[in-house]
């Protein structure tokens, strides 16, 4: 199963998203959605949520880059997705460096480890 | 029997060994591309300092956008995904748009002129035409296409630095989406094969039992 010419989507600070945009990521247009949110103080964690599971939801989007701080608050909905596609990938935000002992996909390959020592 | 299990021991140990490759190629990854955003969010702070607060935001983002940067994903046999980056070579197309249009234009108008020697009417039309070719030429590459315009005309050398390590990252963001896919896939085969050894054990060890 191949998919071309997906998308990368990002979830993130105004910083992070201003530079992701630069790099060339951005779709905004009048007939489809943003690929992006730039979440600020005021942001319900609803909205982060919903628009999660509206990029889950697209075929059209390959890679999920979200702050962790942000993936933090929707963690349920992050450990909650089990599909290769899309990918969801962690980043650090400027307060808040990156901690792999909240990644999510670390986590699932940690919990390798804890099954066998009971061996 | 006891060879089998020797072959299973075998190929866990191998599993166990590519699981830690994976691992450290991907911390390796992670720390390239953390200290590549943190200098992409440095060179935006020095935009800043040097073109205003409220010139580098959310304010500047234009209001239509097309991305230049695709992920080609595919699923392979063992349900790993893999991540590629294509980036639209726009300078290249452009260029090509330009000297080819260019060409046409020149053409159609040689071409138009020799007809329209017959019908003088015509002749400022296809003058008319020939700049609207170029123009249509210019228009294919829209401003909201390159995002360091959307900052102004004339950015400083820090935007540029930011933009660059954006790219670098894009790029190896789509690296480690494919290998995060690839751990979570051996780690699924090697708890799948820890359990078969187990049901093995288990039967084995009511045969001794009764030997």
């Amino acid at each position: 199963m191949t998919g071309r010419g997906k998308l990368i989507a990002v979830i993130g600070d105004e910083d992070t998203c201003t530079g992701f945009l630069l790099g060339g990521i951005g779709e905004l247009n009048k007939n489809r959605k943003p690929n992006f949110l730039v979440v600020e103080k005021d942001t319900s964690i609803t909205e982060i949520e919903e628009t999660f599971k509206s990029f889950l939801a697209r075929s059209d989007i390959g890679i999920i880059l979200i702050n962790q701080f942000i993936a933090e608050m929707i963690r349920h909905a992050i450990d909650a997705h089990m599909q290769s596609i899309p990918a969801v990938l962690e980043i650090p935000s400027k307060e808040h460096p990156y901690d792999a002992s909240k990644d999510s996909i670390l986590r699932r390959a940690k919990g390798m480890f804890s099954a066998e020592d009971f061996r | 029997m006891t060879e089998m299990r020797a072959d299973q021991h075998l190929r866990l140990d191998e599993q166990l060994l590519l699981f830690m490759d994976q691992l450290e190629a991907l911390e390796e990854k992670r720390q390239k591309l953390n200290s590549l955003i943190e200098e992409g969010w440095f060179s935006i702070a020095k935009t800043r300092y040097s073109m205003g607060n409220k010139q580098v935001s959310a304010l500047q983002y234009a209001s239509e956008m097309e991305p230049l940067v695709h992920v080609e994903a595919s699923l392979l046999e063992g349900g790993t995904a893999e991540f590629k980056c294509e980036r639209r070579k726009n300078k290249t197309e452009e260029l090509k748009n330009n000297t080819v249009e260019d060409i046409g234009a020149k053409e159609t108008g040689l071409r138009r002129r020799i007809n329209t020697k017959q019908k003088g009417v015509k002749e400022e039309e296809e003058e008319e035409t020939d700049p609207q070719v170029k123009t249509t030429a210019e228009s294919s590459t829209p401003e909201h296409r390159e995002p360091l315009k959307w900052f102004g005309i004339l950015v400083p050398q820090s935007l540029k630095q930011a933009q660059s390590a954006f790219k670098e990252v894009i790029t190896l963001s789509a690296e480690i989406a494919s290998l995060q896919s690839e751990i979570l896939a051996t780690r699924k085969e090697m708890q799948a094969q820890v359990k078969e050894k187990q049901e093995k054990t288990e039967k084995t060890q009511p045969e001794i039992k009764e030997e």
